[in-house]
């Protein structure tokens, strides 16, 4: 915010300064000066707590820093790119990628899917409509640690709600989480449905900039539901599904805590991602090795969003 | 669920399943704080300073300042009265400070050189913490190293140096239920491999128990459950020196092939159990038997059964006898840093008195580390813990070194990938073996 006002006021003094140079260069000196005044708080604050950490950690992501090198952090010996060697000939590391890439690849339509689906719902009822908002937003604020205790419960081999319902249809379930190939499914759909509801009400609030006259002009025309959706409402929110597909990707690409709460990174790593294998590292004192994980982490980040804003950009 | 990769008996376990993330991302944040300045390398002799000082003679002085974590940071403050009025010009400052962030703390301290005097350590941290050059030498003759349980004096040894004096110990022991084990025809605990086996079958087939003995199928702590077989069968995690790893061993595989029958005899499971779920079905009679330490006591009281009705054994060598078992506990170090080290050590040396070693048993329940203090007071009358008392005299402490957290997690892998048939003995202990030895002890 800070910068922000600080930058307009900047431009403002300079547009209105520019008739009468002499005397404005020092009101805008002054005007600069307070600028930077107001801005300096929030860049001390950045420099300190964020670009400092940032750049010390990847230093040490081309160090052999270890947790034992904590009272001489300066005394360890620089090797170049040896951790990000190490780490793409890490077999964890392969496995730990596949199972983040999956999340996300299955997780992020899934989850968008299913958001797009209750706004939809959503915006062509009048009534409940509060109570139903509430009722998807509720898991996202609800503690992750009693979500999943109440997620392990219905997982329950034996005994659990989806192996009872799955029993009456006659289907003997199997142990969800105990399973190599159905833990991390059981995952995403969990987190689908726990991170719909943030989606929802903005996909809600965009669903209602849709201009009601374009609509109705296609119903004239004689489109059909389908139709209207998908050539008026959908590129018309086009927008906010990309807005929608970067912060899920980016929240996916991160996961962390379901896997922690509900599977430990377990059974035999099939659940374990990225961010887990480097919190494991920091754990271990690694912390070259994790930062070097981290900087990985951050590449594959920025370059899915290049991907996202290159497939979902407005097409003029 | 059963055990915790952090030995450090029944506070530690309960508080680091919640610790782990807080620690862990602060670990994160502190080594982020670093800022990127040029590095200069390690010099040649990167090692901590090992040369031990005397301390004075006569009563301790000034201000001492504690650091100790759970209850027991609650419970010391008004603990030390005696020690306080024995030496009138000393006063003791406790800080209690939460398991979650204790390892934390102390790292960061050790970082900025603003330690406390004393602090708890847990036995898996002596390594990383006397490595960073954070913790001194124990001064020679502040104790008899001979009175402490050999298991719990070696947690504080470091690559031959011991940082610490060892404060209280718990260790690993075979619970079951005694009223099914009479059904099944026993009358006395198994005490041997061969027999545990046989307990198993028979709790099965006899008593009618779903899962007879339930050991960890993998999974973080499982090796505090798995690696007490090997040590029967006299392997060892590192060379004598300690300076190495030794696990691709006929030992090991022994214990592991013992482990892995458990599994494919259907005496235990390879599925996750549900926090709580061991003792609630243990009480319902669905577990028959498990090895766990000494709060386990309380938490099967607490599930509803009657204390009349389990035992506790020590674990049941390979070929007879009693078998090795793991010991975790806290160690109480001085830091290098520490302002009134003197007196702080002087504390330590109060706190391992076999009688105060008793007192603190009657104030906090925690098992004495001192062995003559098991003499005295309702320690000697009690029945069960008297069985954790004898297996303390066969126990073993995990390696030293800094590295251990990290080469225990590589076995909970293996452990995991054996009992799940995904790997055979020899291939996981030579596996185990093998990224040992690339990530090194760190020493």
């Amino acid at each position: 915010m800070t910068t922000g006002s600080a930058a307009s006021q900047a431009a403002v003094a300079t547009e209105a300064d520019r008739p009468a140079p002499r005397r404005g260069s020092v009101s805008r000196r002054r005007q600069t000066r307070t600028a930077w005044g107001l801005a300096l708080p929030f860049c001390l604050l950045f420099l300190v707590f964020t670009a400092g950490p940032v750049l010390g950690s990847l230093w040490m992501s081309v160090t052999d820093i270890r947790n034992t090198d904590i009272r001489s952090p300066f005394a360890v010996n620089f090797v170049g790119f040896d951790n990000y060697t190490k780490l793409f000939q890490d077999p964890l590391f392969h496995t730990v990628a596949w199972n983040t890439a999956l999340y996300v690849v299955l997780g992020v339509p899934l989850t968008m899917v299913m958001a797009l689906a209750a706004a939809v719902g959503l915006n062509g009822i009048s009534r409940l409509r509060g109570f139903f908002r509430i009722g998807y937003y509720l898991p996202v604020v609800t503690s992750i640690v009693a979500v999943s205790v109440v997620w392990r419960f219905l997982l329950r081999p034996d005994g659990g709600l989806v192996n009872t319902v799955l029993g009456y249809v006659g289907i003997d379930g199997p142990a969800w989480l105990d399973s190599t190939s159905l833990a991390l499914p059981s995952l995403i759909v969990m987190a689908a449905w726990r991170n719909l509801g943030t989606l929802m009400v903005v996909f809600l609030a965009g669903l209602q900039t849709v201009p009601k006259d374009v609509l109705e002009a296609a119903s004239l025309d004689g489109a059909s539901a389908w139709q209207r959706f998908r050539n008026v409402t959908l590129p018309t929110i086009r927008p906010i599904l990309l807005f929608g597909a970067v912060i899920t990707s980016i929240g996916y690409l991160q996961f962390f805590e379901e896997a922690y709460v509900m599977t430990k990174g377990g059974p035999l790593d099939s659940t374990r991602s990225v961010t887990f294998y480097t919190y494991d590292q920091f754990g271990f004192g690694n912390y070259g090795y994790a930062a070097a994980m981290s900087y990985v982490l951050f590449v594959a980040v920025v370059l899915l969003t290049l991907i996202q804003f290159r497939a979902l950009r407005t097409k003029d | 669920m059963t055990t915790h990769p952090t030995p450090v008996g029944r506070t530690r376990r309960r508080a680091s399943l919640r610790a782990a993330p807080a620690r862990r991302l602060a670990a994160l944040a502190t080594a982020g704080a670093l800022l990127a300045l040029p590095a200069c390398g390690r010099s040649s002799d990167s090692g901590p300073g090992t040369s031990k000082q005397d301390i004075s003679s006569g009563k301790a002085t000034g201000t001492i300042t504690v650091w100790a974590m759970g209850t027991e940071g609650a419970e010391l403050g008004s603990f030390v009265k005696d020690f306080e009025t024995a030496n009138p010009d000393a006063d003791v400052k406790v800080t209690a400070i939460p398991w979650e962030s204790a390892h934390d703390k102390i790292s960061t301290a050790i970082a900025s050189g603003d330690t406390p005097d004393v602090s708890l350590i847990g036995t898996t941290w002596m390594g990383e913490f006397s490595q960073a050059d954070g913790l001194e030498p124990t001064p020679d003759g502040l104790v008899d190293p001979g009175s402490f349980y050999e298991g719990a004096w070696n947690s504080t040894e470091v690559d031959g140096t011991s940082y610490g004096v060892p404060w209280y110990v718990e260790t690993r022991v075979l619970y079951y239920r005694k009223d099914l084990a009479a059904q099944a025809g026993w009358d006395k605990a198994p005490t041997s491999w061969r027999e545990l086996s046989a307990f198993a079958a028979d709790l099965k087939s006899k008593a009618g128990v779903d899962m007879p003995l339930y050991v960890q199928p993998g999974q973080t702590g499982s090796w505090q459950t798995a690696l007490p077989f090997v040590w029967s069968a006299g392997g060892q995690m590192t060379d004598q020196a300690g300076t190495a790893y030794t696990l691709d061993s006929d030992a090991m595989k022994a214990g592991l092939t013992f482990y892995k029958s458990l599994f494919d005899d259907g005496y235990s499971t390879t599925g996750t159990l549900d926090a709580g779920q061991l003792e609630s079905d243990f009480a319902k009679g669905d577990i028959g038997a498990f090895i766990s330490g000494p709060w386990e006591i309380g938490l099967v009281k607490d599930a509803g059964l009657d204390a009349g009705k389990f035992a506790v054994a020590p674990l049941p060598g390979q070929e007879s006898g009693m078998g090795t078992s793991f010991i975790g506990g806290g160690d109480l170090a001085v830091f290098r840093d520490a302002k009134n080290r003197d007196g702080a050590w002087k504390l330590v040396q109060w706190l391992s008195q076999p009688d105060v070693q008793t007192n603190w048993y009657e104030t906090m329940s925690d098992l004495p580390a001192v062995k003559s203090a098991w003499d005295g007071g309702s320690l000697a009358d009690d029945q069960m813990l008297s069985v954790f008392g004898e297996q303390l005299n066969n126990g073993e402490a995990p390696p030293t070194t800094p590295t251990w957290e990290q080469v225990a997690a590589v076995i909970d892998s293996d452990i995991e990938q054996v009992v799940k048939g995904k790997k055979d003995v020899g291939a996981a202990a030579s596996d185990m073996q093998k990224q040992a030895q690339s990530i090194g002890t760190g020493l």
